[in-house]
């Protein structure tokens, strides 16, 4: 992994299946990769993995005598479906597990997690079937079925309800340094940790970095919780996706792909250190852009700020084209920066919450 | 098992005035366990000593309920809801304040469309002339549940507040036949559950045990033209995959699961898209409490003629005693 390339990274994590709730698998995964940088590396009670690195200066990291801790957070976990239902002819009928939008679910292939996998395709109604009036209807989840060509009795055999199911993707690079796949929101995020872990190898910092790739974000937020409320940091740093501007969306709700990592600025992030990290950005020419948010943020920020008596937060997004989908898509660049800018404002932080 | 659900179903405990509940299933497991405690928030638990793991289990004994707001000058009370409260339930209904004053619920006979009924264009009527004689009995503020006596159809219970008297029935079974364990077990009756499942939070916070399993109601899929759910009355007790407080976590599902295989019992999965449980707000407690549900599989829940198999809730006291004592 320390010499492995950024989109090499981001094909491994990608392709590691990982529904919240259910990131057993991604998480062994990632203890393998944080034990390549990180004196300890732990497994919580809710599949969090928690990296540590220890303050290689000290004559600043402390604060009322003891180290300063820095929590950095990308989620590991990543929406999906769920068996709800089998009827009498064998189709799955399904629920979602954090927030799919149906409309892009027919006609994809999909694989079942079962006692075994078992490849499965979501029908749609041809159109020439439709009545006037369903053809302008929104698509709901339940009126859409699996089919895996199996007869009901075979197929409980091996699928139970509860079951999970994710859509099938090919990781593929697109031109000049783009990158499309299932989960990027967040394995983008959690590259970057990766990235991060590689810049604080080389330089000094004063204060130990738990790194946490967390889980369950995408339903309640129950890693972040969890995880902010057991470390205890002085700061915290969230890694997570934002909307990567695409055709037909508006300049403030998306940011461009490529330019860099879009540091968020509300009343939810601590505004001094989000401008220190945007000073710190500016001094080391590390591109950056603004990610205006007058509320929630969407992201574990909202759970790490009020955990115990209150954690400083910083939002770092990384942009993403068509976001819950399986055809999301990154710059590579944007990860790499998110990385550097990461490190080097952790590696300058003080314990007066300031940048030397 | 029908006495028991018959006496706590029975009871007052709209959230936030569960006095009368508490003291009832204080009574019923008195002398059973080692030490019975009320916390802050009003939660009723009872420990069961040991040197093993420990084990927090939790049903809520607060049921929905209404609310006086205002009295007019005509002795008609005003309400709000407490907890989830459906209007089309609550119409026609009686309700019981704690006091034990009765009351009718009824709506404005103007109302046009029975669609824009609104509980704020609903009243009780308790029968007084006058603002006076109403406040004699009833005051702002007060409390009042549904009416819906416990009786038998057949092998299944129907009742007001099976949510989730059913659940506390379990758990003061299971304290009148304490199983065999080294595991030190709490049993928390909880309050709040139906305002945002409060109670659970503090007693969670308080207890910081290894693991937690709920034991609460769940909807079913089996009455005509319902909503897709694979969850039937006398199908066994339900096993909680997931709701929209939490997903169960892996380890307390497969127990629960395992215990079941290990008993010989009837169990199906339960996926709940609507609602939650106690077991949301106790997973997320301090560093994290992996937790798990039992489910009583229900009919109509939140309203005063809930219906649940008997020997699902029998079946939820077995699995329930083996969880504690495989763990």
């Amino acid at each position: 992994m320390k010499n492995m390339k950024t989109p090499d990274i981001l094909k491994d994590l990608t392709c590691s299946i990982a529904v919240s709730g259910h990131e057993e698998l991604l998480a062994r995964r990632l203890k393998e990769i944080f034990m390549e940088f990180c004196e300890e590396v732990w497994i919580d009670k809710f599949y969090n993995v928690v990296g540590k690195m220890t303050a290689s200066a000290d004559e600043n990291g402390y604060i009322d005598g003891r180290k300063m801790k820095v929590l950095v957070m990308a989620h590991m976990d990543e929406i999906g479906l769920m068996v709800k239902s089998i009827d009498e002819k064998g189709f799955i009928r399904i629920t979602s597990v954090g927030g799919v939008d149906p409309k892009i679910l027919p006609a994809h292939e999909v694989i079942i997690h079962g006692t075994r996998d078992i490849p499965g395709i979501i029908g749609a109604k041809p159109p020439h079937l439709l009545k006037p009036a369903e053809a302008n209807k929104s698509i709901k989840i339940e009126d859409l079925a699996v089919d895996t060509g199996i007869c009901a009795e075979e197929l409980k055999k091996v699928v139970s309800i509860g079951d999970l199911i994710t859509l099938d993707f090919e990781f593929t690079e697109l031109k000049n340094g783009k990158f499309s796949a299932k989960t990027v929101d967040n394995r983008s995020g959690v590259t970057a940790l990766i990235e991060i872990m590689k810049e604080l190898t080389g330089i000094k910092h004063g204060a130990d970095v738990y790194f946490v790739a967390s889980t369950q974000e995408e339903t309640h937020l129950t890693g972040a919780i969890i995880s902010s409320y057991a470390i205890e940091p002085d700061v915290a740093i969230v890694i997570d996706a934002c909307h990567g501007n695409m055709p037909d969306t508006s300049k403030e709700e998306t940011y461009a792909l490529g330019k860099g990592p879009a540091v968020g600025i509300g009343p939810v992030l601590d505004r001094k250190m989000s401008q220190t990290v945007i000073n710190v950005a500016k001094d080391e020419n590390i591109p950056y852009q603004i990610d205006v948010e007058p509320s929630d943020t969407g992201t574990e920020a909202w759970a790490t700020q009020v955990s115990r008596a209150g954690i400083p937060t910083v939002l770092l997004s990384i942009p993403v084209r068509y976001m819950h989908t399986a055809v999301e898509t990154v710059h590579v660049d944007d990860i790499k920066n998110t990385g550097r800018l990461a490190a080097r404002f952790i590696a300058r932080l003080t314990r007066n919450m300031e940048v030397i | 098992m029908f006495e028991t659900i018959k006496k706590l179903a029975g009871s007052f405990g709209v959230s936030g005035s569960e006095e009368q509940i508490r003291e009832v299933i204080k009574n019923e497991i008195d002398g059973k366990v080692d030490e019975i405690k009320v916390d802050a928030l009003g939660n009723l638990i009872a420990v069961k000593k040991g040197s093993g793991k420990k084990i927090m289990v939790a049903a809520h004994m607060d049921e929905i309920g209404v609310m006086a707001t205002y009295i007019d000058e005509k002795g008609f009370i005003r309400f709000s809801n407490v907890g989830w409260v459906w209007q089309y339930f609550a119409l026609g209904q009686r309700v019981m304040f704690k006091n034990g004053t009765a009351g009718a619920v009824f709506y404005e006979q103007k109302l046009k469309e029975i669609k824009d009924l609104k509980l704020s264009n609903m009243y009780i009527d308790i029968g007084a002339k006058s603002r006076e004689e109403t406040e004699k009995k009833v005051k702002i503020g007060d409390t009042a549940c549904f009416v819906g006596d416990t009786v038998l159809a057949g092998n299944m219970v129907m009742s007001k507040a099976l949510d989730d008297r059913g659940g506390c029935a379990v758990l003061v079974k299971t304290i009148q036949e304490m199983p065999d364990t080294d595991n030190e077990i709490y049993f928390v009756f909880t309050v709040q559950e139906e305002l945002g499942l409060r109670g659970a939070k503090t007693s969670a916070f308080g207890i910081m045990p290894d693991i937690a399993i709920a034991i609460d109601v769940t909807d079913t899929g089996d009455t005509p033209e319902c909503e897709l759910m694979e969850v039937k009355c006398g199908g066994g007790p339900a096993i909680k995959i997931k709701d929209r407080s939490f997903i169960a976590h892996p380890e307390v599902r497969r127990l629960i699961e395992n215990s079941a295989k290990e008993i010989g019992i009837p169990y199906q999965f339960e996926i709940m898209e609507q609602g939650g449980t106690d077991a949301g707000a106790i997973h997320v407690t301090g560093g994290g409490v992996p937790s798990g549900v039992i489910s009583i599989p229900c009919r109509y829940v939140h309203s005063p003629v809930e219906m649940a198999d008997i020997t699902d809730i029998e079946n939820c006291v077995k699995l329930l005693r083996q969880c504690l004592k495989g763990y």
